[in-house]
């Protein structure tokens, strides 16, 4: 039996895994900003990650394609319903958007929480030990990427960035678990119910909408979207519809189970969201406490 | 020239996993089922038995940071881990034969070391949720079953790559 550890090899071994719980300890801090030997080595690895997933997404594409084509039929058939409903809401829409800034002006409040700046972005990887959901987008803090924003598909939210380098940013997904990400979201009925949407159900598919008033009246199919009231992500953005209600283990107020609108796998493009208005973080000091959309309320 | 190969190489292993990751789809075994394909390990543990181990583990310290700040942002988990993973491949490379049929059960074991080691990480680090049977029946299995198809695809070309590439 040779002899595993030579003295020499166990001063190694217990040196690395010192620094190792060091660097794990700096890592999980909650930082938003991260040191600039991480960004830099993110832009350039993002920068070659950018140039192989491109033609990778390609392929992907085209296999996606292949199986579109199969259900392009029944798919036509349907859209085709759809779009004559279409028309009459598209007007609708118009009008009632006419109306409203006709009375904003009146009223002179420019500004809405609704409001938002679109950045196109490109997914360019996923994290590929997929123990935690994040991906990686290719535009940064150049073309004004933020931590903290909201980050959408066509379908509706689908994260918020969690740290953004020079050039590349990653994104934190909804179905990542992390115990003090949260949104501000609200139900949209006659009457709007606010709520957070914090955890993610991966058995269910489904995203837990907790902190309901316990006499709010929620019905299944009902559209969820966020509130602005966050402080960082811009309000309409939708989330989901509702599935189920339960209430919570003492009967003070209610959970829903909410189908996202949006899958989290599978897309391609994104947007970051930049809000219009101004929006509010919490003080550093203060962030032990007050939980910010994405480490917030 | 010659010398701008290996790391080539290397840096084509790095980020294959993650466009692997994109080509297939999510629900490749179904919607419960998560496969993660390890083919950066398995490029590692190829090099330190048919190329030079110290190479190999100075390899996968460097690029084990790499991963570490562009994939998972916990900094040292796998710049420490893969290090040492590779190091107890080759001890076992040096105990069993160096044939291939036996090479594989190697790797197996190396890629299930490593998603252990990382699931319970994960856990103490509250990334996750999963239980350890959870983590049994809906992960290792079908991780195993990816990396199997990928060893068995590309162990001969791996192997026949890194015994011609000089040792830098």
């Amino acid at each position: 039996m040779p002899q595993l550890f030579t003295n020499k090899r166990l001063i190694i071994l217990l040196g690395s895994i010192i620094v190792l719980v060091a660097l794990i300890g700096f890592s999980l801090r909650d930082r938003e900003h991260l040191s600039w030997p991480e960004q830099f080595i993110n832009d350039v690895i993002g920068l070659g990650q950018a140039v192989v997933s491109k033609p990778a997404q390609g392929v992907a594409g085209f296999f996606d394609d292949i199986e579109n084509l199969r259900h392009t039929y029944e798919e036509n058939k349907k859209l085709k319903e759809r779009i004559q409903q279409t028309a009459q809401l598209e007007s609708e829409v118009e009008r009632l958007k006419r109306d409203n800034e006709e009375l904003r002006t009146v009223l002179g409040k420019r500004e809405s929480l609704a409001d938002y700046e679109p950045i196109q972005a490109t997914v360019i990887a996923r994290n590929p030990d997929r123990w935690y959901d994040v991906i990686t987008i290719d535009q940064g803090e150049a073309s004004g990427v933020q931590p903290n924003m909201a980050v959408i598909t066509a379908e509706g939210l689908v994260g918020k960035v969690k740290t953004a380098s020079k050039f590349t940013s990653t994104v934190q997904l909804l179905s990542a678990h992390d115990s003090r990400s949260r949104v501000s979201a609200v139900i949209q009925g006659d009457e709007n119910i606010f709520g957070l949407i914090e955890g993610y159900d991966k058995q269910k598919k489904a995203l837990s909408m907790t902190k309901i008033p316990y006499d709010a009246k929620v019905k299944e199919g009902m559209l969820v979207t966020t509130s602005g009231m966050g402080g960082v992500f811009p309000e309409g953005l939708v989330i989901g519809k509702v599935k189920e209600m339960t209430p919570d283990e003492f009967g003070l107020t209610q959970t829903a189970l909410i189908e996202p609108a949006a899958s989290f796998d599978g897309f391609e493009h994104v947007m970051v969201t930049k809000r219009g208005m101004t929006t509010v973080l919490p003080e550093e000091e203060e962030q032990g406490q007050v939980l910010v959309e994405g480490g917030d309320l | 020239m010659k010398r701008l190969l290996l790391p080539l190489l290397v840096i084509v292993l790095f980020y294959s996993d993650s466009v692997i990751h994109l080509v297939f789809p999510e629900s490749l075994f179904g919607d419960e089922q998560v496969a993660v394909s390890r083919l950066f390990l398995i490029g590692l543990l190829f090099m330190a038995a048919f190329l030079d181990r110290n190479t190999a583990l100075k390899y996968s310290f460097l690029f084990g940071f790499f991963f570490d700040i562009f994939y998972t942002g916990i900094l040292g988990a796998y710049m420490f881990f893969l290090p040492l993973i590779v190091y107890i491949s080759s001890k076992l490379v040096k105990v069993l034969e160096n044939h291939l049929f036996v090479f594989c059960f190697i790797v197996l074991f190396s890629v299930f070391l490593l998603e252990l080691i990382m699931f319970q990480l994960n856990v103490l680090v509250e990334r996750t949720e999963m239980t350890a049977a959870q983590f049994m029946t809906t992960r290792l299995g079908p991780t195993l079953l990816l990396n199997f198809v990928i060893y068995a695809l590309l162990a001969v070309p791996l192997k026949n790559a890194f015994e011609k590439l000089p040792r830098i």
